[in-house]
């Protein structure tokens, strides 16, 4: 993920990393000890047995009550020490142990006196065996001098690990299909094999311990359920029904597979959490087919239906993911056209209702698809909910396919997670690893190797910007400095799935992920059908507007010296004013215009390229570039110097594949003309925040479908639309330069807002209401 | 002059959703007959380019008063003083700011290059039944270079409007019809003495031109400013009333309220702003107008 938070794309950050209540089950750390207990009397078994008794050690205990509104069992605060795929701080997955945490609660006096010395010694002892670092502990010695910081958040440089498996999306079709019976039957079936065969059988004995771990789960919760149902019986007949109802819809699904969309939610809801799978995948092909028995059998109403879908929407917001929470509706490849539509209406409607950041609702669409879809999308997203996020299958399965190398019906299976990384639905893994700041290298490149804000070599020194005799020597030497660093993310994301895989057979992935069952191996361990992954990049258009500046300027206008724009640069422009006019004068992607466009294909073609050529120097099914949208355009931007397209000292680089704040000054037709440009098949997902005014989305419906009917066959590959606020009107009115983009109706014609006279943006402000 | 090649262009607006139907290109000519008290784009009044100074970002760094060529730029009080008489629009104060407090009004533009930007956005046009509208200032004051952008939006098969006060010598309106798809055509007030002395021309020749592309068969959207205190009139209301009787035909009448954006705008170009006292518009305002008109009949009406 990478980002561990969000940030609106005006760039303000929002800096919370860590799961910041602690409330583990007795506050004691009484699972944290005993999970820390098993994994030592198991340290010599086999992984995945080691990792199947550290999670019947860790769950149920994790788990935390139902709440009053809750119709379905679930809810889950991990501890400070336990067993996840994903992440649960800067540089904790796999066996993960969070020792500053653990230690603040010490120094604050928090945990019980007679276990303090036992609570130290189990932070000590993960302090080596945690699976963050050994990963680090594996890296060759280049590597760990070039890349000798985990801190991306923190610290200056070009290039970071991160230190996860994220983007899990596992079959939860079959799951629906077989249940928890079903599962457990194919799991001994496979056993008996491995055992016939010589093959791994106790892979498939800690798969069943698993499964037990499951079973487990729903029982804690129907025992807990049918408490508080006679607890309320008298006060509250009406949630005393309801508790039954989940009670008995948790006894259910340990028995048989489920068979209405209430045991279908409960059980597809358990697994993700005792999995940590934090994406949601195709869910209106896996629930679709419920929804549509259940409307006709009579056994819910829509509102009904609705509602359950409501309580599990805020179940999936208090979850709290952060960065992923997807749920993917509509598309090509799905074999349930008419309930699945059926269900992403139902969907958008629940995301209308429940004002929330997650699920992130993406809504996949294609020609010809039922327009209801559509009509809907657009209904949530005037409503400034910012979901449905739009993606466009018409250009993304054929870019998929190039770009991954698979065929148009398995392209047709992607998936986007997280921030809006492409994966094939559990069939393929691209967990972002790594981070690049693609500015930070052309900064270092400028300054021959050094850093500018440490003073510290960070990079190739290359020579210096004076002694380039042209542009396309500055040009190699950036190209250089990209890939000096793309190999080392390369060969780390190939180390991080070995060290993983060697550490734990994450179970949970293994049983519902293509074909790790079939070839009896577990998911990092050779089990998974393509195990690919991604890098992500970060100020590629500040990057790419900066080349431009310098090319006009130093190169073929010679208005600047390299010398005289290094001293511009290093001094914030304090006292070179002029300078930094005529470089904010150059022009900048997302105008449509040709110069500055051109660069940003330039860029983007040399590092896609690049990194998917990693494939040849790695066993890596694939490796991909994610232009993707988060806060790290911010806070990597707080670690990056003043730089060539104008832009100020530790300020935000631009957001994923947008233009920088302000920079689009042509209006959205200029701004979607340039966004399309980008070959979309030789990355793994590239984000297009925009911002529409409330006025488009409700006086202007047929434009608006124009504009956006137009983008996407011009070959859009994705929107994340905002509906301006009236927030964004204040923030515009106190830093007009970022604002540019903001058209507002006056009367009887359109303005830029921030050309406004103050009285005038009062007046519309007074009247814009969100 | 001749505007043949080149044509004073104030402004290029792209996503334009208010001047005509669909998603737009708006052309803006710098220039215009009229002189509206309550022009909204004073900017656009003058055929020449002209300097635009914002006090509220200027910080007296002297800059632009080194760079001035005329003289036509003093700092008294420590605070800049722009002599609009004496200034040419060179621009080089423009370069020397380094807050962007001056802009130039007004630039040459060859009907290629103007031509070459309105087909980026070719496809939009195609989807939303949009295209190209030319607007002022006044179009048909820079009339050959309208009719060439005309013509060859005309041949790369996008639709066109023309958005014009409709004083101009009728021949040009002739001469237009064939590459003009729709006139957004303004009626400012209906008695030709009072808008004489709000405009500084009778309507006499105005009115004669509506009548004529009327009678030709053109597509026409009668577009009426109403500006509070000064033409809000029950006479003028019902005048709006006569003509679209006269004329049942027009494909839509459209109200534009008032909005005293101009008045900023013609400070920093140095000029007074009479209707300095005239709010904005309130919605509210605005549709008791429409209210009226529809009482008088005018069923059709909208707002702008």
């Amino acid at each position: 993920m990478a980002k561990l938070t969000d940030s609106n794309s005006a760039g303000e950050p929002e800096i919370a990393v860590q799961p910041t209540t602690y409330n583990s089950s007795d506050g004691a750390y009484t699972t944290e000890l005993k999970f820390t207990e098993t994994y030592k009397r198991f340290t010599d078994a086999h992984p995945a047995i080691r990792e199947a008794m550290c999670l019947k050690a860790e769950y149920p205990s994790y788990f935390t009550a139902i709440r009053d509104d809750d119709l379905f069992a679930g809810r889950i605060k991990h501890g400070r020490v336990g067993f996840s795929m994903d992440e649960w701080g800067p540089t904790a997955f796999g066996y993960y142990c969070q020792p500053d945490e653990i230690m603040k609660a010490i120094e604050d006096g928090l945990v019980p006196p007679e276990r303090k010395d036992a609570i130290m010694e189990m932070a000590a002892f993960w302090k080596h065996e945690d699976t963050s670092s050994k990963l680090r502990a594996s890296y060759p010695k280049e590597m760990a001098e070039y890349l000798p910081s985990d801190d991306w958040m923190g610290s200056s440089g070009i290039a970071f690990p991160l230190y996860r498996l994220t983007g899990a999306n596992v079959n939860f079709k079959e799951l629906m299909v077989l249940g928890i019976p079903g599962l457990l039957r194919k799991i001994r079936d496979s056993r008996a094999k491995a055992v016939q065969s010589g093959g791994d059988h106790r892979l498939f004995e800690a798969m069943e311990i698993a499964v037990d771990v499951l079973v487990d789960v729903c029982k804690y919760y129907q025992k807990t359920a049918e408490q508080k149902a006679a607890d309320v019986r008298i006060t509250d007949s009406k949630r005393s029904a309801e508790l039954l109802k989940i009670a008995t819809t948790l006894e259910m699904i340990t028995v048989s597979k489920p068979k209405t969309l209430r045991e279908a939610i409960q059980l597809f809801w358990l697994y993700s959490l005792v999995g940590d799978i934090r994406n949601y995948g195709r869910m209106d092909v896996y629930l679709g087919d419920f929804y549509a028995n259940d409307l006709r059998s009579g056994m819910l109403s829509e509102e009904e239906a609705l509602k359950l879908l409501q309580s599990l929407w805020q179940l999936m917001a208090d979850r709290n993911t952060r960065v992923h929470g997807r749920v993917i509706i509509g598309g090509m490849g799905r074999p349930n056209i008419e309930s699945a539509d059926k269900f992403a209406l139902l969907a958008m409607e629940a995301s209308r209702t429940v004002k929330e950041i997650e699920p992130q609702l993406s809504l996949r669409i294609y020609q010809g698809m039922n327009p209801e879809l559509m009509e809907k999308a657009l209904e949530v997203i005037g409503e400034g909910r910012t979901f449905p996020i739009i993606y466009n299958d018409d250009v993304n399965i054929p870019a998929v396919a190039k770009g991954f190398e698979v065929s148009i019906s398995e392209a047709e299976q992607y998936v986007p997670f997280g921030c809006g990384e492409y994966i094939i639905d559990h069939k393929s893994f691209g967990t972002p690893s790594g981070v690049i700041n693609l500015l930070k290298a052309l900064e270092v490149t400028l300054h021959n190797g050094k850093d500018p804000l440490t003073e510290k070599v960070a990079g190739l020194a290359l020579g210096e910007f004076k002694d380039f005799k042209d542009f396309e020597e500055l040009w190699a030497a950036y190209k250089r400095q990209v890939e000096f660093f793309v190999d080392f993310m390369a060969r780390q994301e190939e180390l991080e799935y070995k060290v993983a895989g060697e550490s734990a057979a994450f179970l949970f992935a293994s049983m519902l992920y293509d074909d790790c069952m079939e070839r009896g191996k577990a998911i990092f361990s050779g089990g998974i059908h393509c195990l690919g992954g991604t890098l992500e990049t970060y100020g590629n258009t500040s990057a790419a507007d900066s080349l431009t500046a310098i090319k006009q300027l130093v190169y073929e206008k010679k208005t600047v010296t390299p010398e005289e724009l290094l001293a511009a640069l290093d001094s914030n422009f304090v006292g070179h004013e002029r300078i930094r006019k005529e470089l904010r004068e150059c022009p900048k992607y997302g105008n449509d215009d040709e110069a500055a466009d051109d660069m940003l294909l330039r860029v983007h073609n040399h590092v896609c390229n690049y990194v998917r050529d990693q494939k040849k120097k790695t066993g890596l099914h694939s490796y991909s570039v994610v232009i993707i949208n988060n806060s790290a355009n911010t806070l990597m931007g707080h670690q990056t110097a003043a730089s060539a397209d104008g832009r100020l000292s530790k300020t935000f680089m631009n957001n994923g594949n947008a233009p920088s704040s302000g920079n689009d000054a042509e209006g959205l037709t200029a701004m979607l003309n340039s966004i399309v440009k980008p070959d979309p098949s030789i990355h793994a997902g590239a984000v297009q925040n925009m911002k529409f005014s409330k006025d488009l989305f409700v006086n202007k419906r047929p434009e608006l479908k124009a504009l956006l009917e137009t983008y996407f066959e011009k070959g859009g590959t994705q929107a994340m639309i905002t509906v301006v606020s009236k927030g964004d009107l204040e923030k515009a009115m106190q830093n007009p330069g970022n604002y540019r983009h903001i058209f507002v109706r006056v009367g009887g014609f359109s303005a830029r807002f921030v050309e406004l006279d103050r009285d005038v943006q009062l007046d519309i402000l007074s009247r814009t209401l969100y | 002059m001749s505007f043949a090649d080149t044509g004073m262009v104030l402004d290029i607006l792209r996503f334009s959703l208010h001047d005509g139907p669909g998603i737009r290109t708006t052309v803006f000519l710098k220039g215009c007959p009229l002189s509206c008290k309550w022009c909204h784009n004073p900017e656009s009044q003058s055929y020449k380019p002209q300097l635009s100074f914002d006090s509220s970002k200027c910080t007296n760094c002297m800059e632009c008063v080194v760079a001035c060529p005329t003289n036509s730029l003093s700092s008294v009080n420590e605070k800049l003083r722009v002599n609009f008489n004496l200034c040419n629009a060179c621009g080089d104060c423009v370069d020397a700011c380094p807050r962007d407090a001056f802009k130039i009004y007004g630039k040459l533009w060859t009907v290629n290059d103007v031509i070459s930007i309105v087909l980026k956005d070719h496809a939009y046009y195609k989807k939303s039944g949009g295209g190209l509208t030319v607007s002022g200032g006044e179009p048909m004051a820079q009339f050959e270079f309208t009719l060439e952008l005309l013509e060859a939006a005309k041949t790369h098969n996008v639709h066109t409007c023309i958005e014009t006060c409709g004083h101009a010598p009728t021949d040009r309106f002739a001469q237009l019809l064939n590459y003009v798809d729709l006139f957004l055509f303004d009626y400012k007030e209906t008695d030709p003495d009072e808008h004489k002395l709000m405009t500084g021309v009778s309507n006499r020749l105005i009115l004669e031109n509506l009548n004529f592309l009327y009678n030709e068969k053109a597509n026409i959207i009668l577009r009426c400013p109403i500006i509070p205190g000064v033409n809000d009139t029950k006479s003028h209301l019902s005048g709006i009333h006569a003509l679209t009787e006269k004329y049942p035909n027009l494909t839509a009448i459209e109200v534009l309220p008032y909005h005293s954006m101009g008045k900023g705008k013609a400070e920093r170009i140095g000029l007074n702003f009479e209707l300095s006292d005239i709010a904005t518009t309130a919605p509210e305002q605005a549709s008791q107008w429409l209210s009226k008109l529809k009482e008088y009949g005018c069923e059709e009406v909208r707002l702008g």
